[in-house]
């Protein structure tokens, strides 16, 4: 469904250029539950951003759905993001002086939906993160964890296909991170949203389906669990060289 | 994203730091109060002239005199003035090309060329003495004339149409009778001096009617052309000048606008200046205007001082607001939109200074009017301040185009962040 063909990014800084990534390739299926792991400055960042079209490619593509996003302008991009994608961060970047409701309501706002559906989606989502008896708290009177679940709620109130998460536990303490973890896989397991995380915490890339691990801007690691263990997935180079009806075999049905 | 829901959040925005966004707001309060204020002197103005001339019309009307060599008919300040020979005309009067004062005959004789010219009246120049109805209890009388065609507004009664008629002024007749009505067709006496020999001689008018107020108006009473010219006679057979006159009084056969401008522009030719009332008013208008103009533009530079208030709050709020901005894009609104925030925050910003500075001026204004009507009751029907809608609504416009001009550069600055390095912002 996602998927980076060839992909480079290059930044110039007083006139010197860096690679940050170089020759990614890499496919991802609707559902997967993907970590994207490597150290500090190695690409991870901006491979997500490079996939949820907040960047655009030096070189090479992004496909979503079987489209080029990288030739989109910059309101179709707009579009996607907000109708596709739901972004959870390490710093929240919540609007302390709205309400919780307010705040999870933001992304149909932009969107232009009318009063009493937006309202209803913002419900919903806020009980899905447990948070609905808090809607109308500002949102800078919740806790660390209860904003980021109001984070989780914006991500989802728009019904996203991907939900991508840089470092959604950065910030919290690990009793409190690990509920925020289980309701992202809960999310990705029962609703069926393909979730790719941006982290630097083993534990919990370990609990996702399948990790991919960077340095230096390239892939060097990309493993999938099967049954307890991770096993090295097939090489997207060998995946577009076999048809379509072959990919199948990598995406994940745990 | 609707309107609506970027005008609450903007709101909002303007209201997350009250004070700085008070202050900004009474940078603009100080402009936008002095541009109402410097309208509202103009447009008080603008409305006494109306007073003035509004009881008195005459589409057909034309003000004639010897046109002045003005410097910019081609001399200078400080040229000496050559002396020209008086000759005579066919009927024999003597012309003197160095005066400016004519001879009735001399103008009678502009109407072989120009037919349109129905009649010509001479402006009087005459005196009264006192004004009594019934023979006993007399008034001070300030006597003016109505030239021919000239129509005089009336609470009662008609302008002057005929000979030996008089229009009194409405508070003399209330005066005369608490039922004005009654008054119209009776005769009063009025008395004049002639010469300097303080000889008084009487006239009997008839009264045509009652003068609705108005400034030329509130004090004088006028007489037909003819009763004027009597007077006029007596009291000036002796003098130097006499019969002759600067200014005379055209009716013409046409209101069209077109053909009088066709007059206008023959009596030109032949060296007269000739203004309608139109004219005239236009004048006053314009003199009016450009000193509006002049105060305006201090006013204007209020608000430039206070458009640079608008930009530094905006600015600060760009670095402040940059990972919300960020955050913003990154869920999917566009650049423009974010133009829009912000652009809109500088135009509320701007409409709420309006809107005090609209509210604090006609506040002062009325009260500065009830203070000096005591020092400006001789200009009957005068206010300093006049609160016109138009003006306010102008000003209102005026700053939220001033204020969306001073939010484009914040605004700009703000659109153009990118949302990675904005979500990055430390």
């Amino acid at each position: 469904m996602l998927e980076a063909v060839n992909l480079y990014r290059t930044f110039t800084s007083d006139g010197v250029d860096y690679e940050v990534l170089k020759n990614v390739n890499l496919k991802i299926n609707q559902g997967e539950c993907v970590a994207i792991i490597g150290k500090s400055g190695s690409g991870k960042s901006t491979l997500m951003h490079l996939l949820a079209c907040l960047d655009t490619p030096t070189l090479g593509r992004i496909m979503f759905e079987e489209q080029d996003v990288s030739i989109l302008s910059e309101k179709e991009r707009n579009l996607l993001r907000n109708e596709k994608f739901g972004f959870v961060f390490q710093q929240f970047f919540l609007n302390g002086r709205e309400t919780v409701l307010e705040n999870v309501l933001f992304p149909l706002r932009i969107r232009g939906m009318s009063q009493y559906k937006m309202i209803r989606a913002g419900m919903d989502a806020l009980e899905a993160v447990d948070l609905k008896a808090k809607e109308d708290k500002k949102a800078k009177d919740l806790s660390g964890g209860e904003k980021q679940r109001v984070c989780i709620a914006r991500a989802l109130v728009g019904i996203p296909k991907v939900i991508f998460a840089d470092e959604p536990t950065g910030n919290l303490d690990s009793n409190t991170g690990e509920l925020i973890e289980k309701m992202l896989f809960d999310l990705n397991r029962e609703k069926g949203i393909t979730l790719i995380i941006v982290t630097h915490d083993s534990d919990l890339a370990k609990k996702c389906n399948r990790i991919i691990e960077l340095k230096d801007g390239e892939i060097i690691k990309d493993k999938i669990k099967k049954g307890k263990k991770f096993e090295e997935a097939q090489k997207v180079d060998e995946l577009t060289k076999t048809d379509s009806g072959q990919t199948s075999e990598t995406s994940i049905t745990s | 994203m609707k309107l609506r829901d970027l005008l609450r959040i903007a709101n909002r925005n303007l209201l997350r730091n009250k004070l700085r966004t008070f202050l900004t707001i009474m940078a603009i309060f100080v402009g936008a109060f002095t541009l109402v204020m410097t309208n509202a002197l103009g447009d008080g103005m603008k409305d006494y002239v109306e007073n003035q001339v509004k009881n008195r019309e005459g589409a057909n009307i034309l003000f004639v005199r010897k046109k002045f060599e003005t410097p910019n008919s081609g001399r200078k300040a400080d040229e000496p003035i050559e002396y020209k020979e008086k000759t005579q005309d066919e009927a024999g009067n003597v012309v003197d090309p160095n005066s400016y004062s004519l001879d009735i005959t001399q103008m009678e004789s502009l109407k072989k060329d120009l037919p349109e010219i129905k009649t010509i009246t001479p402006r009087f120049d005459i005196d009264g003495e006192y004004i009594t109805l019934d023979g006993i209890k007399k008034y001070k009388l300030n006597l003016g004339m109505l030239s021919e065609g000239i129509k005089q507004k009336v609470e009662v009664g008609s302008t002057i149409t005929g000979t030996g008629e008089i229009i009194i002024p409405l508070a003399l007749g209330k005066t005369f009778s608490p039922d004005i009505k009654t008054l119209i067709g009776k005769d009063v006496t009025i008395a004049y001096e002639v010469g300097q020999s303080g000889e008084i001689k009487m006239m009997q008018l008839k009264i045509a009617g009652v003068a609705t107020k108005g400034f030329m108006a509130n004090g004088n009473c006028f007489v037909d052309a003819d009763s004027a010219k009597r007077i006029y006679e007596d009291q000036h057979r002796n003098s130097d000048g006499f019969n002759k006159f600067w200014n005379f009084t055209f009716q013409l056969d046409t209101s069209n606008d077109k053909r009088i401008g066709e007059i206008k522009r023959k009596l030109d030719e032949k060296g007269f200046s000739a203004e309608t009332f139109a004219d005239q008013e236009k004048r006053t208008y314009d003199a009016i205007g450009i000193l509006q103009i002049g105060l305006n533009f201090f006013a204007f530079i209020a608000l430039l001082a206070a458009s640079f208030g608008i930009i530094n709050t905006l600015i600060v709020a760009v670095m402040e607001r940059t990972k919300e901005i960020g955050l913003q894009k990154a869920l999917g609104m566009g650049s423009e939109k974010i133009f829009l925030l912000f652009t809109l925050e500088s135009i509320l910003i701007g409409f709420w200074g309006a809107i005090v500075g609209v509210i604090g001026g006609i506040i002062v204004g009325t009260f500065a009017n009830i203070l000096t009507t005591a020092y400006l009751s001789s200009f009957e029907g005068y206010s300093l301040f006049s609160f016109r809608l138009f003006s306010i609504v102008w000003v209102i416009l005026l700053v939220c185009v001033i204020a969306f001009l001073a939010g484009v550069l914040p605004a700009f600055k703000a659109s153009r962040l990118n949302p990675i390095e904005a979500l990055r912002y430390e």
